[in-house]
């Protein structure tokens, strides 16, 4: 017995350890970018630990001198907001059909359009771009959002089209009935009645567009439809010697997401894994 | 109940535009344009395989490429994944503090990967970065080790910033391991098996799905790969962390070598077919168990 409680307790230290550290490189960085956000450019570069003297705010006055933060900031905001609200209307549109009817070439349309799953975006990058050029999208808002929509298209398809296949027929079935056309169904019925699958599909649209680098990168030039994520590649280049600026302008990049994520995170937890786990 | 058919058809339309203008042309230009020598300033002339051929015969860069790509492909869904797996297991046991520890580790994989790009450069940065600071202060010494941009501990550098970071899989398993029955366990439990013993034998088994999935997203991930590499070392020093991807786009987008970039966008979309038809086998993805 004595042995056994020796081996628990070396055990409970080493997962207490493990743990623990596995905690610290998660966090341990992003606190030290907020912290270090509030030092001078001195403090930073003699003493990388040590807590700020004083509260100052000159980084962040520096960084948004710098750069145009809140430009970017309304820009990820718009985009992301469009290409979610159209993923969701478009998808479900077609995710709804797809799941009643069967009709020739049915099953086909849906075997093309999850295929895109497999394949690597960072695949298409060169067409895009001319296709994007071709059609006067290039460096415009509606371009990425447009691109932005179509990414999340395959995970959407298949969130909604599982949860429309939950949904009871019945209730169209009476509507119908009542004299309600095709249309009207789906929009005053089955809509609202998917509120919670579209719900999913849509948190996990928006994470993809808020966070986007390297299309948004490649699709515009000007600081003008620029999102937040770019900014740090702008940023890095013109604070190279203003460290509190970078700091600030990181940790006004990264906070959003994280008090997002902390309040919605049951929510954020299901849709990840009802648009991972694809059967 | 009757619909007609054109109904149907105009609520298809708009998701199979998308599809066409942002998947389907795009497939079918990377597929043609690769047999072109295609670049910038008119240049368009078929020559079948030769840019295939180029890449494995002449082109050192592309080798180095596609060897970085596949190293980071097996220690995404060898390490990556079985140490998410580790952690999910390990919270589990629902001991206090589980759910914050999830929060926790989830938190890198919320905040943009282009964020974390630059917060890993000042975390390794050389002269002010948290690593060298604790070194310096345990040893005493000064060290100036520059991690991203030194030969030696470039590649290292950078698959850090991707392998430990496994808060996806944990959230993964985690929900796979809770969903288990209780009554499975507890009969496991009566015929006196060890925890070890459960976990190994029936745990995991009853979430191979679950793992399977693990893989192909850890795995595909590396075929996409890009802001953390672009962003810190932009695939040097040298080519030492030179990936597909970003081979790809610096051929497309500096280069303007179109047809070869393409030539590319073909191999990593068959390495992307074969590592998910390679995973589905292997975790008999398509049998269902429980």
């Amino acid at each position: 017995m004595g042995g056994k409680s020796f081996k628990d307790i070396l055990w409970k230290i080493f997962r207490f350890v493990f743990l623990g550290f596995m905690a610290l490189i998660s966090v341990g960085p992003l606190v030290w970018i907020v912290m270090s956000s509030f030092k001078s450019n001195k403090e930073i570069l003699s003493s990388a630990f040590a807590l700020p003297t004083s509260l100052s705010f000159n980084g962040y006055k520096a960084a948004l001198d710098l750069a145009p933060i809140f430009k970017f900031y309304g820009n990820s905001v718009v985009i992301s907001f469009t290409s979610t609200l159209l993923n969701i209307l478009i998808v479900s549109m077609a995710a709804y059909v797809l799941a009643r009817y069967t009709f020739k070439g049915s099953t086909f349309i849906t075997l093309l359009l999850s295929a895109s799953l497999l394949v690597p975006t960072s695949a298409l990058l060169m067409p895009i771009y001319k296709i994007m050029m071709g059609i006067g999208m290039f460096d415009t808002r509606s371009g990425l959002v447009l691109v932005y929509a179509a990414l999340g298209l395959p995970t959407s398809l298949f969130v909604f089209k599982s949860y429309f296949q939950g949904i009871p027929k019945e209730l169209e079935e009476a509507a119908y009935i009542d004299g309600a056309g095709f249309y009207r169904t789906f929009f005053v019925i089955v809509f609202p009645l998917a509120k919670s699958g579209l719900a999913t599909g849509a948190i996990l649209q928006f994470l993809t567009s808020w966070n986007e680098f390297m299309f948004g990168l490649v699709l515009t030039k000007s600081t003008e439809v620029r999102t937040l994520p770019l900014a740090l590649n702008y940023f890095t280049s013109q604070f190279s010697f203003n460290y509190t600026a970078m700091f600030a302008a990181l940790t006004m990049v990264i906070l959003p997401s994280i008090v997002i994520y902390v309040l919605l995170q049951e929510q954020v937890t299901t849709s990840m894994v009802a648009g991972s786990v694809k059967g | 109940m009757k619909v007609k058919k054109w109904k149907l058809a105009s609520f298809l339309l708009p998701c199979l535009l998308l599809f066409a203008l942002i998947y389907l042309a795009p497939m079918c230009m990377v597929f043609g344009s690769s047999f072109f020598e295609w670049k910038a300033g008119g240049v368009f002339k078929f020559i079948g395989l030769d840019n295939y051929i180029n890449a494995f015969r002449n082109d050192a860069r592309m080798l180095t490429a596609l060897k970085n790509t596949g190293i980071w492909v097996v220690l995404q869904s060898v390490v990556h994944v079985m140490l998410g797996t580790v952690i999910a297991f390990m919270l589990s046991k629902r001991k206090k503090g589980w759910k914050v520890l999830r929060t926790i580790y989830m938190i890198p994989n919320v905040v943009s990967a282009a964020a974390l790009a630059v917060i890993f450069l000042n975390v390794f940065n050389a002269q002010y970065g948290i690593i060298n600071s604790f070194v310096k202060t345990v040893t005493g010494k000064p060290f100036m080790k520059n991690w991203f941009f030194d030969q030696n501990s470039a590649f290292i550098t950078v698959t850090w910033s991707w392998l430990l970071y496994t808060g996806m899989i944990i959230i993964l398993v985690l929900a796979g391991v809770l969903s288990i029955p209780e009554d499975v366990v507890e009969a496991a439990k009566i015929d006196g098996a060890t925890d070890m013993q459960i976990n190994m034998k029936i745990r995991l088994p009853l979430i191979r799905t679950i793992i399977g999935t693990c893989e192909i997203l850890a795995a595909t991930s590396m075929l996409r790969e890009f802001e953390l590499i672009y962003l810190t070392t932009n695939g040097g020093p040298g080519d030492t962390t030179l990936n597909l991807p970003l081979y790809l786009y610096k051929t497309s987008m500096t280069d303007n070598n179109y047809g070869y970039a393409n030539m590319m966008g073909v191999i990593l979309i068959i390495a992307g077919v074969i590592v998910v038809s390679a995973i589905n086998r292997l975790f008999k993805m398509n049998e269902a168990d429980y």
